[in-house]
């Protein structure tokens, strides 16, 4: 994996902990998580191409290095459907975030497929100082705010852990389906669990890892990251 | 063989700080290794004395001649190295220091330059801070606790010494037989792990419990523990389970991740049972260590009275298990004993008129079935019986019925019922006060059983 270590190795040589929005998506894609499709542009013309090349909807993030609340500062905009709408958006952005975050270095801005609202699942990771590396499962919203419904597995995991830390959460019936909800993709979700587990224990600079949310589809739609975040160790 | 042997099963134990002055910790070790019948050689070390207790005392653990296994380190912290030298020059494989004075309070050089000593003349060390240990297969009892620990299939690891010290006195109280006790305290050296893996090939053990703080290594704690708990269960009592503020944590994952939860989900994915008391612990080991492994989860609740066998159902739903109706051969036989208003769903309920003889005749028959694996019999102290025959029956019936099978025994009442529970206990018959603790603690065997499922099916490939 040696692309991962150089995006790992950029990070640390800029002195950052956090990798940007993109580097994160792009260590996800490297072990075979399924992220939404994305592009970073550093320019109106370059984001106006990758949004053709991933198609509508898309939404806008800006990516940089001192700003963690992208919203507050005018710096997300969400639902674009047209060339047209993606065109506003960047210059949007690159205008309002130096006004309301002034000093603040801009990366570029990421052209993010927006995903198809479903479940939303957590999936996050850490190295513990006694347990080595984590994973952490949940259903997103309340579940994992309010009611801390999550469960945890110590590395190494086989499949039989992966599955029975899915079934361990409280609201574990939500993923079988219920009512008029469709049962979810479970074998994605696996899978998707296990790749993180190998990204944590290959790479141990990483100190933890947060995929939040994930959409999670029915029964053979996949899953879908949509955020992610990477936070590296103190060491250097 | 694990490394451990030797110090379970030494040539010859020495004693430094084998002081005559009989409330000195090195006189009181030196006296329950003396008395409780250790058969190799013991050697006191006190360059102030030519003899302690009888026996002849050496200046030096190197003036030894014969082979010294393992070295007591009783002699105040400061004193330790020069020991640790000494026992190293002696060819000692281990050294047990008793000694506080390190890490515990901030004395971590010294502790670290212990360890580091120790590994340079190739010897392993327990401790410090402990109060020794004890091996009842080979009579050696190397602690300043209670001397007549019983002989038994149970190894208690403990990190806490004064409770520690506390609960080995419980056990001889409770009628738990010990194979072995460690005190390990700051786990500079040996831990959890190490005794883990010794207890998983020592044939005297079949039931590991531990009183645990923390592990320095979970990761290898999860890998050791989840081997032996496919053989043999582990049970754990974690202290610290509430949590204050958890971590300051960059991340989300972070902000989750608590100690408690970690070492919680650490012991399910091992097979631990990871207890929440020292009561519940010890009831979890009467059935354990006393009880064959149940073949499946068909458990009958045979009582006199409604009343305890709903306590007992709901508690054994509460450990997910939901009782199913008898097999309809033991139905019958039951019927022929019972008045016709007896209620023979599950629970099987004798009725207030139960006599000794009903119990008798109708645990004996469920020990018997092929369709029952487990019995849980509950017995409300009634005018009609005495707890004491009660309790004779049903040793009789254990005895007598053609296999062994897991049971558990409440007998509800006062005095009478208290020494009826006694009788059971020394004969290794799980017996409990109350409904719940004895339906609860049949259920730590089934979940055992489904634990070492899940490990079997978790390790082994291809499984």
């Amino acid at each position: 994996m040696d692309e991962a270590h150089r995006v790992l190795e950029r990070a640390r040589s800029e002195g950052r902990r956090k990798l940007l929005e993109h580097e994160s998506l792009r260590l996800c894609e490297l072990y075979g998580l399924p992220v939404a499709r994305y592009g970073l542009a550093t320019s109106e013309d370059e984001a106006v191409a990758l949004a053709k090349e991933i198609g509508f909807p898309v939404v806008l993030k800006v990516v940089s290095p001192d700003i963690s609340h992208k919203t507050d500062v005018g710096g997300v905009v969400l639902g674009l459907m047209t060339l047209e709408d993606v065109r506003k958006a960047y210059r949007d952005i690159v205008t309002n975030v130096p006004a309301r975050a002034p000093g603040s270095r801009i990366t570029g801005v990421l052209v993010q497929k927006m995903a198809e609202r479903d479940l939303e699942v957590i999936v996050g990771g850490i190295r513990d100082r006694v347990f080595g590396p984590v994973v952490m499962f949940g259903l997103g919203g309340i579940f994992v705010e309010v009611l801390k419904d999550v469960s945890f597995r110590v590395a190494p995991l086989s499949e039989a852990d992966v599955e029975d830390m899915i079934r361990e959460i409280r609201a574990y019936r939500v993923l079988e389906g219920y009512r008029g909800s469709p049962p979810r993709d479970l074998e994605s979700l696996k899978k998707l669990i296990l790749g993180l587990e190998s990204m944590l224990s290959e790479l141990d600079d990483i100190e933890a890892v947060d995929l939040n949310p994930i959409i999670l589809y029915q029964r053979g739609r996949g899953a879908l990251i949509v955020d992610a975040r990477v936070i590296l160790g103190e060491k250097p | 063989m694990s490394s451990l042997k030797d110090l379970f099963s030494p040539r010859g134990i020495a004693v430094v700080g084998a002081s005559k002055d009989p409330t000195k910790i090195g006189h009181l070790i030196l006296k329950n290794v003396v008395e409780y019948g250790y058969g190799g050689k013991i050697y006191p070390v006190n360059p102030a004395a030519d003899e302690v207790l009888g026996l002849k005392a050496y200046p030096a653990v190197s003036t030894i001649s014969g082979g010294v296994d393992v070295v007591v380190v009783s002699v105040p912290s400061a004193k330790v190295l020069d020991v640790v030298d000494d026992a190293g020059k002696a060819g000692a494989k281990h050294l047990v220091v008793i000694a506080a004075g390190f890490k515990e309070v901030g004395n971590v050089e010294l502790e670290n330059e212990l360890v580091r000593r120790a590994r340079k003349h190739g010897m392993r060390v327990l401790g410090p801070n402990i109060f020794g240990y004890v091996y009842t297969p080979v009579k050696l009892n190397a602690t300043f606790g209670p001397r007549d620990v019983i002989p038994g299939n149970v190894a208690f690891i403990t990190q806490s010494g004064a409770l520690g010290i506390a609960l080995m006195g419980s056990t001889i109280l409770e009628g738990i037989g010990i194979s072995a006790l460690v005190s390990v305290g700051n786990k500079a050296d040996i831990d959890d792990a190490d005794l883990l893996e010794f207890f998983d090939e020592d044939p005297n053990t079949s039931v590991v419990l531990i009183y645990m703080e923390g592990v320095n290594d979970g990761r290898r704690f999860v890998n050791v523990a989840s081997r032996i708990s496919m053989k043999k269960p582990v049970v754990v009592i974690k202290s610290g389970r509430t949590e204050a503020g958890a971590r300051a944590a960059a991340s989300h994952t972070g902000s989750l991740a608590g100690n408690v939860a970690l070492y919680e989900t650490a012991f399910r994915q091992s097979g631990v049972l990871s207890v929440k008391s020292v009561e519940e612990a010890f009831d979890f080991v009467k059935t354990l260590s006393w009880n064959p492994l149940p073949s499946g989860e068909r458990v009958v609740v045979i009582t006199n009275g409604g009343g305890a066998g709903v306590q007992a159902s709901d508690t054994l739903a509460d450990d997910g298990l939901y009782l199913e109706k008898p097999p309809q051969d033991f139905v019958e036989e039951v019927k022929k004993i019972v008045p016709p208003f007896a209620s023979l769903a599950n629970p099987v309920d004798l009725t207030g008129m139960a006599s000794e003889d009903w119990y008798y005749k109708s645990v004996k028959t469920a020990l018997e079935n092929r369709e029952i694996d487990a019995v849980l019999v509950l017995y409300c102290h009634t005018a009609l019986t005495s707890p004491m025959g009660v309790a004779r029956a049903i040793h009789r019936a254990v005895g007598e019925a053609g296999a062994r099978k897991p049971i558990s025994v409440a007998i509800i009442g006062g005095l009478e019922a208290y020494e009826a529970i006694r009788y059971l206990t020394n004969l290794k018959v799980p017996a409990y006060p109350t409904p719940e603790r004895a339906a609860h603690a049949i259920a730590a065997q089934i979940r055992y059983r489904r634990y070492r499922e899940y490990l079997l099916k978790r390790i082994l490939p291809g499984g």
